[in-house]
């Protein structure tokens, strides 16, 4: 079962005086996330990745297309009884501490006071705050916010959880513990909608990837088809390359470089991997391995950005 | 449940700040002064007010005695909606500015809460202070006159709910105002440029702005203007006739109960169709 849908969704936002200048926010995105996934949105800045989450929240009304939430199509506001939210640079009370702030936000998500009492200190145990739960908010630190945004998404137990930049401020080892928390809130079926620039963070444990650039989708799939191993391969040989042959290799394939007996090659496809390699073998090459390289999801990631950027 | 829960936390909100605690801080030395200062004798001549033991009226019939209170206890209403305009504005305006900053906004509308919902908790919450703050301030001068003077005098004591009601009609414009320009210094400017001038030249406008004014037209867009903006200066001028026991006009009420809803509800219109 899917638990984000879209169709052909956009928004443009109306700029200026009188607001006649417009920015196409979202163009006509139609995305399907399953249940139970980690999910990882991925976009430089400005790609519409907020805006994308702020639609499915109910926070920006979409100039076209539809949604649906758990099954239910939006708006609804009742749906969101199911939901946790980690907005990015979360604000909360600064007269409340931790205990009395996911209070506060279980209260709205229609939690009775003595359950929300119950479940808080708990949850800010999980997240790392149990020392500081009754320090007031405006003393936290940045990453100290971020831990008590996640419990507070946590607070009334949401089948799906949006996180807009949870790890920004957060140091690598509260990042894993985040990261080990988000694979067993998956473990237990619920679905995680990562919002992120931090590309290795999102690869490092999103079951699928969409890739966002300036309001339109270029690219969904797992993080193996999208640094599926491609039509990069590094050969190994003894001996220097001399100029005139790596002149001649250069020709047959798309992309070449030799360092200190590596070549790193880039074909259209394995014949002229093979044309490549009887060219060296002809000279008295010796070839002591040839690898099919994997790209990163950063590889990949900026290999689509730049294809969309006009030269 | 959820609305008093925003009431609960708005209250909680605002008993944090300055302004309201030093607006608490003058109601309880006027109240410690009222209780040191106010007595009466009674002598076969009549009950004469003292005020720190020196007499302050001549011996006056008891039968009449309630006619130097009412003065006093109008005095007090006055100086209370003076305090709450001044420093109860300077309080609540910066709630929904506050509100609506990016990081905190996002985390209430996420919840599963209607943004009326929303606006209704912040609106009840900012009057239920106010509101406490009147009770307070009211009550205890009621009794202090009661018990010093003899005066039980139920007009005062129903203060507290027209006073009250007045400062709602006010926050409803604190409230459009803040919806609208995100500030809540500007929105202060504002709602203090209108209350202290525009609105008080709309009330007296029969004998001053005509006076510059003879266009028949100009006349009656001032005329629509004060029909269609709450007219607080006649609101407050009802409520301390009210405690003075004389005919108190509620047409202003009515008048200012709908421009007042007209505003909230405008404004809740707008905050349901904005992009946050």
């Amino acid at each position: 079962m899917t638990a984000v849908e879209t169709e052909s969704l956009s928004k443009t936002y109306r700029t200026g005086f009188p607001r006649k200048a417009s920015v196409a926010a979202l163009s006509g995105v139609s995305l399907a996330v399953d249940e139970g996934k980690i999910f990882g949105l991925l976009g430089p800045n400005g790609a519409g990745k907020t805006t994308f989450i702020k639609i499915l929240l109910g926070l920006t009304h979409p100039s076209a297309g539809e949604a649906t939430l758990l099954g239910v199509k939006l708006p609804d506001t009742r749906v969101k009884s199911r939901v946790g939210y980690l907005p990015e640079n979360p604000r909360y009370p600064p007269y409340l501490n931790g205990l009395q702030v996911l209070e506060l936000f279980g209260k709205l998500c229609g939690l009775s006071s003595l359950d929300a009492r119950r479940k808080a200190p708990g949850l800010l145990a999980t997240v790392g705050l149990e020392e500081w739960r009754t320090m007031k908010a405006k003393r936290f630190s940045k990453g100290m916010l971020q831990r008590l945004g996640l419990a507070q998404a946590l607070i009334n137990d949401p089948d799906i959880l949006f996180l807009d930049e949870p790890t920004d401020g957060i140091d690598p080892v509260g990042r894993k513990e985040i990261r080990e928390l988000l694979k067993k809130l998956s473990g237990e079926g619920k679905t995680v909608f990562l919002n992120s620039h931090l590309l290795s963070e999102v690869e490092m444990i999103s079951d699928t990837v969409a890739i966002l650039d300036r309001g339109r989708l270029l690219r969904v799939g797992t993080i193996d088809e999208l640094t599926a191993a491609g039509s990069a391969y590094r050969i190994t040989h003894e001996g220097i390359l001399p100029e005139e042959l790596l002149l001649e290799a250069a020709a047959l394939v798309i992309h070449i470089k030799d360092l200190d007996g590596t070549i790193s090659v880039e074909t259209n496809d394995a014949a002229e991997l093979n044309r490549l390699i009887d060219l060296l073998r002809r000279h008295g090459i010796t070839i002591t391995s040839v690898l099919r390289v994997r790209s990163s999801l950063e590889d990949s990631f900026m290999h689509l950005i730049k294809r969309e950027i006009p030269a | 449940m959820k609305i008093l829960t925003l009431i609960m936390q708005t209250f909680r909100e605002l008993v944090m700040r300055a302004t309201l605690i030093v607006l608490l801080g003058i109601s309880s030395i006027i109240l410690i002064g009222l209780a040191l200062a106010l007595s009466s004798s009674t002598t076969d001549q009549g009950t004469t007010l003292l005020i720190f033991g020196l007499p302050a009226t001549p011996p006056i019939p008891q039968a009449d005695f309630e006619s130097v209170v009412l003065p006093l206890e109008s005095s007090l209403a006055g100086g209370l909606i003076t305090g709450i305009v001044l420093l109860g504005i300077f309080a609540t305006a910066g709630i929904i500015p506050d509100a609506l900053e990016k990081g905190s906004i996002d985390l209430y509308i996420s919840k599963p809460l209607a943004r009326w919902e929303f606006l209704l908790g912040k609106f009840a919450g900012a009057v239920a202070v106010i509101g406490a703050n009147t009770a307070y301030f009211i009550t205890l001068a009621w009794l202090i006159v009661g018990l010093r003077l003899g005066v039980w005098d139920s007009a005062f004591l129903m203060s507290i709910l027209t006073i009250t009601c007045m400062f709602a009609y006010i926050y409803a414009m604190v409230l459009f105002l803040g919806l609208l320009s995100r500030s809540s210094a500007l929105t202060i400017i504002v709602v203090f440029v209108y209350l202290f001038v525009i609105a008080e030249m709309l009330e007296g406008r029969e004998g001053f702005l005509y006076r510059f004014v003879t266009s028949q037209g100009m006349r009656a867009a001032i005329d629509t203007m004060y029909y269609i903006l709450p007219q607080i200066p006649a609101v407050r001028n009802a409520v301390i006739k009210q405690i003075a026991h004389q005919t108190m006009d509620w047409v202003p009420f009515a008048q200012s109960f709908a421009t007042a809803g007209a505003l909230y509800l405008f404004g809740t219109y707008l905050f349901t169709k904005r992009d946050l």
